[in-house]
Formats: C-alpha cells, structure tokens, sequence
C-alpha cells in the first residue's frame, strides 16, 4: 500500500484575459504599455496539501469555483501547477469536462480505439474488449455514427465505459456521474465499486451526498481554493453544509436584503440544503393575484414557489410552513410524495399553495418552504425565516388580541 | 511500466516486454496517422482521390502556364515540375495543417498519457501519405517521358527523412505559437507563398541569377527540391555536402522546435 498521489503545497494561478485567443496586436500593447501581467491574476488553487493512498477513494466537494475541477486536471498532468509539486505514480484515466474526451468527427467505434490506445493496449487488445466497452455503454445501434450526433447521456456512457475497461491505476472522475438516467447511473456506481475492490484508487468529485457517502472513504473540502478539512465523508459532508448555509446567509443578504422593505427585515433567516432540488423564488399574492407583502387577517393568500431541479428528480416531499416571529409553528402543510399528487414534475416549474383565507392574528410572519427526499435523509433545500409576511389586523375590534390564531370571538353581558 | 499490465496480461505467453512495448507503439502511431488522414477526407464524395486530384491540378496550371504562357524551354516540363510537387505538397500541406495541431485536438492533448509533441510527428506522416500515394503516377509520368531510373532513386527514404525532420521541427514551432497568437497560421499561409516562389519548383535555379543563388543554397527546402530533382528527373546522386547541410539545418530546426514547444508545453494545456 504505497502513496499512489501526492500533492504537496500546490497553488494554481490563471491568467484572466487567457480566456480568449490574444493577437499580436494586443500583446504588442501590453508590452509596449508595460502593463503588469499580474492585474489580472486570479488563484484556482492556494497551497493545497493531501496524499492519496493505493486503494482508496477520495471524494473532492465544494461549490462551483472553489477549484475542484482545477484539482482533478492538475492530478490528470494536463497543465502544471504555478507553484508546489504532484507525483504520480501508475496509469490514470480522466473522465474530466463531457465534449473533450473524444474527437467529434470520429466514430464511436474509433473514439474507444484512440482510448484504448493511448492507455496502453495494443490494437488486438483493444479489438478484444471494444464488444464489451459498446454493450457496457450500451450504444450497440450508434456505435458507428459520429461521436458530435451523440447526446450527452450517449457521451457519457461511452466515456465511462472506456475509462473503466482500460483498467486504469487511478480513475479520476469530475461530476460526470450527475449526467445520464438514473438506471446507468446505478451501473455505474456498481462498477466503480468492483473496481474499488481490485484495490484500485478513485478520485471523484459530486454534488451529490449520497455518491460521496457511498464511494469515498476520504473526503476534501475545497473553498475559494483551499482545503477546510479532511476527513471521513460524514463531518466532511456537515463541514461543507455549513459552508453552504454561510454563503446561502451572504447572498440572502444580498438578494433579499435589498428588495423586501426594510420594515420587514427582522431577521435574515437561513437556508440550508445541498440545491439539487431548489426554491429559486417565493411570490405571494392576495386572492386577487395582485403580489403582495402584507394582507389583512383573514383574507386570503397564495404563495407561489418556483422551484429547479438540477438532475432529474422521480420524487420529493415538499414542506410549506407559517411560523411567527417567536419561531412558533403556526401551521404546517406537508406533501409526502410530489409525483402521486402532481405526477412527474419538470425540471423547472412553479407550485402554487392557496390559503382562502388566513385567519392569523396582525403582526409579522415567515413563510418556511422545504424540500427533501423522500426518506427525509437530508435536505434538498430548507428556507428558514427568510421570507416575510405582514399580517394587519382589522381596525374595528373592540379587544386587542394576540397570540397565533385570529379566532374572532364576539364579546356581550348577559344580565 | 504500470500501464502495461493489463497488456501483458492477454499475450504474455508469446512476446517480451520489448515486442510489447514496440508494437504498442507501433499500433498507435498507426492509428493516430491514419485517424488523422481520414479526418481530412471526411464527408467529402471523392475522399482519398484528392490525394491525387490536388497535385495533378497544381501540376496542369503549372504545366499551362510555363510551356504554353510563359514559355520556360525546359525539357520533359511535367515531368521536371512533377518531381518537385509532390515533395513541395508535402511541405506546405503539412505547415499549413500543423497550425490546428493542438487547438484542433483538445481530446488527444488533454489525454493524461499522450505526449501532445507527438502530434508534429503524426501531422507530417499523414500528409506523407498524400506523397505517397501520388509516387507510382509519378513513376509513370518520369516513364512517360523515358526519364532514366537509376540507383540514384534509392535515396528517397533519406530525403523523405530529412524533410520529415524539418517539417515536424518547424510544424512544432507553428502549432505552438498559434496557441498563443492566432495570427500565426495567417503569416504561415503569407510566408508559403512566398516561399513557393524561392524554392526552385517550377523553374531551373540556374536561371537566376549568381547573386541570388545564396537564397538557394542556404534554403533547406530549396535544397531538398534539387535533391529530390536529381534522383528523380537527372538521375544523378545530390551532392553529399548539400545533404550534409540539409540534415543537419533539419536537425537543427527539429531541436528548435522542440525546445519552443516544451517552454509553452504546459501553457498550452491551459490555454486550449
């Protein structure tokens, strides 16, 4: 059980303006203006330290543009890290960005000849296995078609079947996995773990909790470039939930603290959850439809939840409650199963909840949506406190009230 | 070595680690070749007959031109033009190409175990094949015209070799710098056309005159298309000290482009 990777203080600095092609003509003015090259410097990677041992599987998480993918080139030798040293030892496959893995024009058939090539078979061998790479990948009738006509789910397949018939040392996979359907899916979990039980190593990222529960045993926490922790795939998972609810608290301060009135910005609330599923935003309405920030009490009110899902979900619960200042559940509605009420839901749509009426006494409420999974494991997405409601109370009572429910009790003096 | 294991495993039994290791090569300097030249036929109806196609047009225009316009009074003219074609094709169709290398082969540079500089080499040898291809029509034209064969011709492989290295050093050079200046494969195209002109393809450099004859001497290709002249077209032998000077000036450009490319190597990566 030898070190199969090790990254020793490595950092990774890009060029901003590398994102696209430079003329003479501009290179000329940089130099002859003596601009500095550094302006524009941005750091992918700072000082990341870890080793990876024969056999093991390391999970890489951390939101989009913290470096994960920077990290997985690195490890793949494609690019050399600005400052720091990686050592490799034994083959690696990638499966890095769907679309450069194979030559569009190529046929599938050529494409897995080129792969098999280049990991190290000769032309016999790889005759020998392409049977099994195309009934992996399951693309027996598109085989050979050009790889440019094929979808992404069809890409996918084929790139992941190619990567693991070559029998690389080290498999290195970015989020590739989140693409195809939910069947291949499973496939493709069940070879990585054969192949994890040949002793091999496996580098992954994922948005996906359950994937890195299910296939690391180490997991890499990477933020703005640097690593949080290390650790089994548990605390590493909460580490990063928490990254997440701190950056969700940053921007909903930024998103929802500049367009709710200031009058009704008690407190910011919080969100947590890992987005696959997500409400991207709440409009509520009165019964004439009209938005709204505040009703009277009792009238009615319809709330709208527009909701994304970034993979496709077969189902989920979805939660929807009133708490009040005090975090006090006022009511709570909760739809165990999305797909036996509605039937399968697209990837981006709006669920509409109509109250006819909301008899609540006046004062400030928050309306919490939620949606999980349908063995509440965790949380797809949790809105806490974070959107206000104002309920005005009628002016022609004669008692003052308080407390949660307005029940409207009429007062006399019997004699 | 790792990488090789599962290899060994199939065929164990029968060949050494070395046999392995050549024929590994081997296949996929093959494939790579040949994965190239069919990438440059695809979708077309004629396909590999353009092989053929381009140098006869190029060799018609030239012909009409120069024995028919511009009269040059040169001996069996399309046999003297067509022995120096076939090489000069290779030579810019090659360049040419050579600026995309990287830029248009993301998946094979982007592969963790293949040496992108390998590309230069791939790029050469499939534009070979159209020189190759072409060879028996030659041979039939040089026959046409009872040109002599001689032994003279069995220096081909070391002229298709220097030639190899210069194109390959100087291909490096082009795809490297495109990369980073797009403005390359436009000077590229400006500078062949140019360079047509300086090298002896459709006249005698005899007939310029002597203070120009450096431009010829100091040229490789223009030194290689004479070679190539005279083993075909005079059949005579090249003299050794213009061999000499061409294989090392390839050489030289060779190590130079290798050393261009392998500054840039891992900007390279980044920036595609």
């Amino acid at each position: 059980m030898g070190t199969v990777l090790s990254v020793e203080s490595v950092s990774k600095r890009f060029q901003l303006y590398h994102n696209r092609p430079m003329t003479l003509k501009e290179s000329a003015i940089r130099w002859l203006t003596g601009r500095h090259e550094m302006a524009n410097a941005f750091w992918a990677l700072r000082d990341v330290t870890f080793a990876v041992e024969q056999g093991q599987a390391l999970g890489i998480i951390g939101h989009n543009g913290a470096g994960k993918s920077t990290m997985l080139r690195l490890l793949c030798g494609l690019g050399r890290p600005t400052s720091g040293r990686i050592r490799r030892e034994g083959h690696a496959s990638g499966l890095l960005d769907l679309g450069s893995g194979f030559h569009p024009d190529m046929t599938g058939r050529e494409n897995i000849m080129t792969g098999g090539l280049l990991s190290g078979l000769s032309r016999r061998e790889v005759l020998a296995c392409e049977q099994e790479i195309i009934a992996f990948a399951e693309l027996e009738e598109f085989i050979d078609e050009p790889v440019r006509t094929y979808s992404s789910g069809m890409y996918l397949r084929l790139a992941f079947a190619t990567a693991m018939h070559f029998d690389p040392d080290v498999l290195i996979i970015d989020e590739v996995l989140a693409v195809g359907d939910a069947r291949f899916q499973q496939k493709c979990l069940e070879r990585l773990a054969t192949f994890r039980a040949t002793g091999k190593t496996l580098i992954l990222t994922s948005h996906v909790p359950d994937q890195i529960r299910k296939l690391c045993d180490e997991v890499l926490v990477l933020e703005e470039g640097q690593v949080v922790m290390q650790g089994d795939p548990e605390s590493a998972l909460r580490c990063y939930e928490d990254l997440m609810r701190q950056r969700t608290e940053r921007r909903a301060a930024q998103v929802f603290g500049a367009e709710a009135p200031p009058s009704l910005v008690i407190e910011q609330g919080s969100r947590q959850g890992t987005q696959e599923a997500s409400i991207e935003a709440i409009r509520l309405a009165n019964v004439h439809g009209e938005i709204v920030d505040s009703i009277q009490s009792g009238e009615g009110l319809i709330i709208e939840l527009e909701y994304r899902f970034t993979r496709p979900m077969p189902d989920l619960i979805l939660s929807l409650a009133i708490y009040n200042e005090a975090h006090i559940k006022c009511f709570e509605t909760i739809i165990q199963s999305l797909r036996a009420v509605f039937g399968p839901l697209n990837e981006r749509g709006r669920l509409v909840c109509r109250f006819p009426s909301l008899p609540l006494v006046a004062g400030h409420y928050y309306i919490n949506p939620g949606l999980y999974p349908t063995d509440w494991s965790y949380v797809y997405d949790y809105h806490w406190q974070m959107h206000a409601v104002s309920i005005i109370g009628e002016t022609d009572a004669i008692s003052e009230v308080s407390g949660v429910a307005a029940l409207h009790p009429t007062w006399s003096v019997d004699l | 070595m790792q990488r090789y294991k599962l290899a060994r495993y199939f065929t164990a039994r029968d060949k050494s680690p070395y046999t392995r290791h050549f024929i590994y090569h081997f296949d996929l300097l093959r494939h790579l070749v040949w994965r190239d030249y069919t990438l440059r036929y695809k979708h077309s109806v004629l396909g590999m007959l353009w092989s053929l196609l381009l140098p006869l047009a190029q060799l018609l225009v030239l012909v009409f031109l120069f024995q028919a316009v511009v009269p040059l009074n040169i001996e069996a003219y399309p046999a003297f033009v067509f022995c120096a074609i076939l090489p000069w094709g290779w030579f810019s169709s090659s360049l040419s190409t050579a600026c995309g290398l990287f830029i248009n082969n993301r998946d094979l540079v982007r592969h963790p175990s293949f040496a992108p500089a390998s590309l230069a080499i791939i790029n050469t040898l499939s534009n070979l094949i159209m020189f190759l291809v072409a060879l028996p029509l030659l041979m039939i034209v040089l026959f046409a015209y009872r040109r002599a064969m001689t032994p003279a011709l069995l220096l081909l492989p070391l002229l298709l070799l220097i030639q190899g290295v210069l194109t390959a050093g100087l291909s490096l050079i082009v795809a490297t710098w495109n990369v980073f200046y797009r403005d390359v494969q436009h000077i590229v195209i400006v500078a062949l056309t140019l360079l047509f002109y300086l090298t002896p393809v459709f006249y005698r450099p005899q007939a310029v005159a002597a203070r120009y004859q450096i431009v010829y001497q100091l040229n490789p290709i223009a030194v290689l298309i004479k070679a190539y002249r005279a083993i075909f077209f005079e059949g005579t032998y090249p003299s050794v000290d213009s061999l000499l000077f061409a294989a090392l000036a390839s050489a030289t450009i060779y190590a130079l482009g290798y050393m261009v490319y392998n500054r840039q190597q891992h900007d390279i990566i980044d920036k595609i």
